[in-house]
């Protein structure tokens, strides 16, 4: 084989696999990305019919004092972001972070205008607040600056 | 007494002001010696590196001795320490946090400096001159970024009696050694790029200078996959989530660098042998660097969300993302202007030269996937807005089918020989390893698992296990006059084999449940159960323990106790799990316990984790690999 059609060959593969990883990409881009909503845009998107029921997102607020309920496995407790709040049910083990007024991020899915939680984060940074919640805080304007 | 103590203090920042001089004069002597060329150029430039290398170690054992006394008079020390803290978390504090940890960052960037400047195998003095002029101009750029930035001597007027501590997750034996670890691998590429860019700036082509290359990739290789491995091991036993990989985006951060640092070394070895691949390799060890320096922009700036996200300063994040376009964009210029080097030996497909650049092509291809997955989300809110996180989804339908060519790929390499191979015996080589490969494959795991996925990555540990043990059984008889390198490959190559037989373990055939149980109550997991004997509560060193003692049994028969712990750090006002871990050799039982009370019980998340043990000893051993060749004699002359 000469050089040339060497050359080609390969360039053929790599443009090959090139295309197949792109389609694999926007693909996986377009099912497997999560929203993130506060408890206000949440409401509102149940009420005007906005949000896609079947489809996982993440939420993300500060824990409502006296809102934690146990029942066994079953917690459910409220998450506000200063302006609306929404409810939270939970079967599994909290995050050791978890306490009242902590700023926390739960997965799920909602229904019957609840939050069903498949898993709750409370990733944190040196001052203990993830950031969607932090940068939502600032944005109503609830922002109180470092915790702890 | 106090003023001594604040003296030293002005010592420490001094000295890095020094540092940060003395790379700044050599930057001068290597652009004057673009100019003119006096031979004292060679000896000013590596005596300023030499001695830059010690005013920068003042300086971190000034700062480390502010953290071991806990002196608040220093901010770092209050934010980050505390005076009933060990000793040995004091000392690891000090990388624990921002400042500190770009401070570890240009002391392992001027050691190496120092070590190229003191090597005695680089004889061309105009080769060792360019080659310290970047690794200054690197070094400059980051005194700066600590300096204005990021000064770990900042002082408070008023020091309080006690300090703020460290985050108790990061206090542990694992993450004391993990944040170095992955540092010298990052600095390392730093190495591999000055070099690249000294080739590249030379008018005449030295083929033998890519020998340069390999020992400092090599060794960044090694450290970025203990350092990978310790993090993901630490993030097991202590995030008590029973999982060791998260595709978070400083995990990807680590991952990218270890790609192309992996590709980079492939692609050496072909330069080195034939000269083929010269440009591609200067490329990837250009990329190598902005990788590593992308690494520590996600870290340090805040911008995505993480785990592992430290204090996020949107100046600092401007200031890496400016070293980061400066150390990648003229490199590209000075190669797209300078580079017309055109090499045209001939190979055959069926070849190791093909084998290489596929293996390039897919360690390419896999980054660049991860590395949309990891900047999407910030693109995105960019643009839009909208707040959108990426996770083990899209990772799993994007690079894991990329891997399966690669192994399979990674698996005929060793049959290939350079330039051509005999087809007839390349046929038969591979039918016996993959007949004997998915026999055994099937003994082994006997795949009740309906995952496609599970079977392929099960299959393909076992095809490796068989290349290596077959390349090994070919050379039996020459054995000793093999070079160390060729051990260093097969050793590596072993390790992933290993690392992939734990990963098709742990995500295929694990086992987890949870319930809220009582004392004396039992959850079951696979052919195991385990029972909650008792609940006691302690205080220890710095922490409150509530301690879960469980009984874990098989069909009746007793297999072992363990603990699982809930701490409570009164200083920073945190809770951790401590899994509880009962190890078997490969594989192990995980248990985490959350709150609960007498009366309710605890929940109890209890999982078997099939072979797990073989995803950081596989990754050790590919870390050993890489260090055997190192130590071989074609890798060692030219450090």
């Amino acid at each position: 084989m000469n050089p040339k059609s060497q050359r080609l060959i390969i360039l053929f593969f790599f443009l090959t696999l090139l295309g197949l990883s792109t389609f694999l990409v926007l693909k996986s881009l377009e099912d497997n990305i999560v929203y993130f909503y506060s408890p206000t845009d949440i409401n509102e998107k149940i009420l005007s019919n906005e949000i896609d029921l079947s489809k996982r997102i993440r939420i993300g607020g500060l824990v409502k004092e006296n809102s934690i309920l146990k029942e066994g496995k079953k917690i459910s407790f409220k998450i506000h972001d200063g302006i609306d709040e929404i409810l939270v049910i939970y079967n599994g083990i909290l995050p050791d972070l978890f306490r009242e007024e902590q700023g926390i991020v739960a997965l799920g899915k909602i229904e019957n205008k609840n939050f069903s939680a498949i898993e709750i984060l409370a990733k944190h940074d040196e001052n203990y607040m993830p950031k969607e919640v932090s940068d939502m805080l600032k944005k109503n304007g609830k922002w109180k600056g470092k915790l702890n | 007494m106090e003023g001594e103590i604040e003296l030293i203090y002005e010592i420490g920042h001094i000295s890095i002001i020094i540092a940060s001089f003395l790379s700044l004069l050599s930057t001068g002597v290597f652009a004057f010696n673009l100019i003119g060329k006096y031979p004292f150029f060679s000896t000013l430039i590596k005596n300023f590196s030499k001695i830059g290398f010690f005013f920068v170690l003042i300086s971190f054992l000034i700062l480390e001795y502010a953290f071991i006394n806990s002196e608040f008079s220093l901010d770092l020390v209050v934010n980050n320490s505390h005076t009933t803290k060990p000793l040995i978390y004091k000392i690891s504090g000090l990388w624990g946090n921002h400042e500190g940890s770009i401070l570890l960052w240009i002391l392992i960037l001027s050691f190496f400096t120092y070590l190229i400047a003191k090597s005695k195998s680089i004889k061309s003095s105009q080769f060792h001159i360019t080659v310290l002029g970047i690794q200054n101009i690197i070094l400059f750029l980051f005194c700066i970024f600590l300096l204005f930035t990021s000064n770990p001597f900042s002082r408070n007027i008023d020091p309080p009696l006690e300090g703020f501590g460290l985050n108790p997750l990061l206090q542990d034996p694992g993450l004391a050694f993990h944040p170095p670890m992955l540092y010298i691998g990052y600095v390392g590429l730093s190495v591999s790029f000055s070099f690249a860019i000294a080739i590249l700036l030379n008018k005449k082509v030295e083929f033998d200078w890519f020998n340069y290359l390999k020992p400092w990739t090599l060794l960044t290789w090694a450290f970025l996959t203990s350092g990978i491995a310790l993090g993901s091991w630490w993030a097991y036993y202590e995030l008590g989530w029973g999982g060791w990989w998260f595709w978070d985006p400083v995990e990807n951060a680590s991952l990218m660098p270890w790609l192309i640092s992996t590709a980079l070394i492939h692609s050496i070895t072909v330069t080195q042998k034939n000269n083929q691949f010269y440009n591609w390799t200067i490329l990837l060890a250009i990329f190598g660097f902005s990788f590593s320096l992308l690494g520590t922009f996600i870290v340090r700036s805040g911008l995505l969300t993480s785990v592992h996200a430290f204090a996020s300063d949107p100046t600092r994040g401007v200031f890496i993302l400016i070293i980061l376009a400066l150390s990648t964009l003229i490199p590209l210029l000075i190669y797209g202007f300078k580079n017309t080097h055109r090499i045209d030996t001939k190979y055959f497909i069926f070849s190791k030269e093909t084998g290489l650049l596929l293996n390039n092509i897919f360690l390419i291809t896999s980054t660049i996937t991860i590395l949309i997955g990891t900047l999407y989300p910030l693109i995105l809110e960019t643009i839009t807005g909208s707040k959108i996180s990426v996770g083990a989804a899209y990772y799993n339908a994007t690079f894991s089918p990329i891997m399966i060519p690669f192994i399979i790929i990674m698996a005929f390499a060793p049959f290939l020989g350079w330039t051509k191979t005999p087809k007839k015996s390349l046929l038969r080589n591979m039918l016996i390893i993959f007949a004997l490969a998915f026999v055994s494959s099937f003994i082994i795991f006997k795949f009740n698992t309906t995952s496609v996925f599970g079977i392929i990555c099960g299959y393909l540990s076992i095809l490796l296990f068989f290349s290596v043990g077959f390349t090994f059984f070919k050379k039996l008889q020459n054995l000793k006059t093999l070079p160390l390198n060729y051990y260093g490959m097969l050793v590596a190559h072993l390790g992933l084999a290993i690392f992939l037989f734990g990963v098709t373990g742990e995500q295929f055939f694990k086992k987890e449940s949870s319930s809220q149980i009582k004392i004396n109550e039992v959850i079951a997991i696979g052919d195991y159960s385990v029972k909650l004997e008792n609940v006691k509560n302690f205080k220890i060193d710095n922490y409150l323990s509530e301690t879960g003692l469980f009984k874990i049994t098989k069909a009746e028969n007793f297999v072992g106790k363990i603990k699982s712990e809930q701490r409570f750090y009164p200083v920073e006002k945190t809770k951790t799990t401590e899994a509880g871990i009962f190890n078997f050799i490969l594989s192990d039982i995980y248990i985490t316990m959350g709150e609960g009370n007498l009366k309710d019980g605890w929940v109890v998340k209890a999982y078997f984790n099939p072979l797990v043990k073989c995803l950081w000893f596989g990754a050790f051993i590919m870390a050993i690999g890489g260090i055997l060749s190192l130590l071989s004699k074609a890798n060692r002359r030219y450090i």
